[in-house]
């Protein structure tokens, strides 16, 4: 349903800006950005493969990059690829005026890389080695790796049993006051 | 500002925050002074209309040897001579504007107005001093506020860093690795912390026993490097003012020697106690607080050094002949405040130069050479880092060395201000061509309310030197605007006593206990309701 088309009808526009927490001015930019995603020959399809999302200069050097294609997308493929609707939600949830539940929501889906609704240790690891860097001399030893996830499950995982569910990762998040600024992406 | 903290960390911007707050302090000073003591005294030079008078002149016969002070003033001079002059700040920069010798005890009065020169240039100084202490709190306030509000240095709650720490908004692959890095080293750090806290708690008695006693060694081994430092600007000081009039550029060397003493002293002693801190085995945390508070502490103590060496001199502690006749050694220092200013003055110029000639000469040479050959040398070496507290307390040191200063060298502000100003715009140029960023760094040190209680140390060694100088020594007697006082500070009670009469028993009234005893009790109150405030709203920011 999402319209390739040069203009966006203005009904649409509206019903997108109450849909989202975008305001007008973002969708239409949203929009013309989407679009030049699209090259010509694709004129008639309706979703964006995940390489060329990947190629937006916000998300190019984001360590967590893939999992956030992976997060918004609605393809039956399972391939990262968004419409224009994921791409607006991918804004809407990273924008300035989204709330706090919405984006701890979708950093804990972020952060599930194996998408069993918990973070365990496999997820933990894998997370903090997108935050430390992907290359072999940037990564933390298996021991100070093993150190860092117990400490954290220690901290975090209220109910003992060895993962941080949805609830718990909140918890966390509500008591830092800058997450909801550092959790934004803005065209 | 936001492309340094995008570049270079958020200690880098601090310091550039922080080293443009001192520039606009300076500029300010510049003016309050200018205004108070500098203006009025080019007037009443240039109008001789006005009546001039001393104050209660105290002219005991037989003290006029005391008097006498010729600023040694030449027409015209060969070229280099000029440019020495104006490096060590003699000839005809010692009786000018610059020094406190210039200036008259000029009481100006003419038809209503009536202008109190001494008592303006002690009045000033010391609102001076008051004025640099309010804006630093105010903005030690301001920062404190931004800090409690984005609960800073939560260090040690692991979750927290590892969910909310990655920044989305962070764009490009250079900023992104910088922060990887930095998280990666916060996470290292905090890591190593907790480990060497459960290996101490593990070890035997007789380990602890060994370790506490190397560390004690090691102190004393480190405070006898710095106390070497300390003797070595003693004597270099008492050397150098007993070359005065030295020719050339030997000569130039010999009053420049205390200057270079003390900059030798702030590159050599740190580097060393680096090396002995290897040793320590502390934790890297703390490693870098004590090196810190060690370069603080040679910093400011070795100006106090020369300081007092420069007093000692002056009111010659050991060789009481010279002072019996003025009460200040007048033989060698004919004027001895014009002496301290110049001493302060070339402090100032020297660090000025000597940073400058870093840049251009190791600085600039040093990144051609990494970048355009490729060697394990070059590779090692690498381009500069930008360390932040080495930086800062070099500009603290410049700062106190001015507040020093202030008293005997009025138009030492507008020199630092100058020298800062060019400072900021020449350390932005190295920034981003010859330096990387450092990788290593601890929260807590680069935050802008560390740099400025280190400035307010700086601050207290400075106002302990005004008040030594205003209430201790006797001024000289041959030039300056309070040459015919005992004390410096005796034109205020001489003034007050000129008040009317309602006036005096008004002051009066608020010194004594009937007034000052009712407005603490009060202030107390004020106090216990602000702590009980803050306290609400610690509690609050914790449940939100």
């Amino acid at each position: 349903m999402g319209t390739t088309a040069s203009q966006l009808g203005k009904d649409l526009l509206s019903e997108y800006q109450e849909l989202t927490f975008l305001t007008k001015q973002e969708i239409l930019l949203a929009h013309k950005r989407f679009s030049e995603l699209l090259s010509k020959e694709d004129r008639n399809l309706t979703s964006v493969p995940m390489e060329k999302v990947l190629s937006l200069p916000e998300l190019k050097s984001n360590p967590f990059r893939k999992r956030i294609c992976h997060v918004f997308s609605t393809s039956d493929m399972k391939d990262g690829s968004l419409t224009f609707e994921d791409f607006l939600d991918l804004l809407s949830a990273f924008s300035d005026s989204a709330t706090l539940e919405i984006k701890s929501h979708y950093a804990f889906r972020i952060f599930d890389f194996d998408d069993d609704g918990t973070l365990d240790g496999g997820d933990l690891e894998k997370l903090v080695n997108c935050l430390t860097g992907e290359t072999e001399d940037t990564r933390l030893t298996p021991e100070e790796m093993r150190q860092l996830i117990s400490n954290i499950l220690e901290e975090s995982d209220i109910d003992k049993d060895g993962t941080v569910n949805l609830s718990e990762f909140q918890h966390v998040i509500s008591r830092s006051p800058d997450f909801v600024s550092s959790f934004k992406i803005v065209l | 500002m936001a492309t340094f903290s995008g570049h270079f960390g958020g200690g880098v911007q601090s310091y550039f925050m922080f080293l443009r707050f001192l520039v606009v302090l300076n500029f300010l000073s510049f003016l309050l002074i200018a205004g108070f003591i500098l203006i009025p005294s080019i007037v009443f030079r240039s109008t001789s209309n006005m009546t001039v008078d001393s104050t209660g002149c105290v002219c005991v016969s037989g003290l006029e040897e005391c008097r006498v002070y010729d600023p040694n003033l030449q027409g015209l001079v060969v070229f280099y001579q000029y440019f020495l002059d104006l490096l060590s700040g003699t000839g005809f920069m010692e009786y000018s504007y610059m020094f406190y010798g210039y200036y008259n005890n000029t009481v100006a009065e003419s038809s209503g107005f009536h202008y109190n020169l001494p008592l303006a240039y002690l009045l000033t100084s010391v609102f001076y001093f008051a004025f640099c202490l309010i804006c630093i709190i105010t903005r030690m306030g301001s920062a404190l506020r931004i800090a409690v509000a984005t609960g800073s240095g939560a260090a040690g709650s692991y979750s927290k860093m590892v969910f909310t720490g990655w920044d989305f908004g962070c764009q490009g692959d250079r900023a992104t690795q910088l922060k990887q890095k930095s998280i990666h080293y916060q996470l290292q750090v905090d890591l190593e912390e907790e480990r060497l806290q459960k290996k101490s708690l593990s070890l035997t008695l007789g380990q602890t026993v060994g370790l506490c006693s190397l560390r004690i060694f090691l102190m004393l081994v480190s405070l006898a490097l710095i106390g070497g430092a300390f003797f070595g600007i003693f004597k270099a000081t008492v050397f150098s003012q007993a070359q005065v009039g030295a020719e050339g550029i030997l000569g130039l060397f010999w009053v420049y020697l205390p200057s270079i003493v003390i900059t030798t002293g702030n590159f050599v002693v740190p580097f060393m106690c680096d090396q002995i801190a290897l040793f320590e085995r502390y934790s890297p945390s703390t490693t870098i607080i004590m090196a810190l508070f060690r370069s603080v502490f040679l910093r400011m103590i070795s100006l106090g050094v020369l300081l007092f060496t420069l007093w000692s001199q002056i009111t010659c502690f050991k060789d009481s002949p010279k002072c019996e006749l003025c009460q200040y050694n007048n033989k060698e220092y004919p004027c001895w405040e014009t002496r301290v200013g110049q001493e302060m003055y070339k402090l100032a110029l020297f660090d000025f130069l000597i940073t400058i000639a870093m840049l251009i000469l190791v600085e600039f040479p040093r990144r051609l050479f990494v970048d355009h050959y490729s060697c394990a040398l070059t590779r090692w070496v690498g381009r500069q880092e930008f360390l932040v507290p080495p930086n800062v307390l070099g500009q603290v040191y410049g700062q106190t060395v001015v507040w020093t200063g202030a008293l005997f060298c009025p138009l030492l502000p507008l020199i630092n201000t100058l020298k800062f100003f060019i400072l900021f715009y020449c350390k932005k140029v190295t920034l981003f061509s010859n330096c990387r960023p450092a990788v290593k760094t601890f929260r807590s040190t680069t935050s802008i309310i560390f740099f400025l209680v280190v400035l307010l140390f700086g601050w207290g060694i400075a106002l302990v030197a005004m008040i030594y100088s205003l209430a201790q020594i006797h001024p000289s007697m041959s030039c300056g605007p309070f040459r015919s006082l005992t004390m410096m500070w005796s034109i205020v009670p001489n003034t007050f006593y000129t008040l009317s009469l309602t006036t005096q028993d008004f002051i009066f009234y608020m010194g004594s206990q009937a007034f000052s005893i009712p407005l603490f009790i009060f202030s107390c109150v004020v106090l216990c309701y602000v702590a009980a405030l803050a306290a609400v709203y610690f509690d609050r920011r914790k449940w939100k």
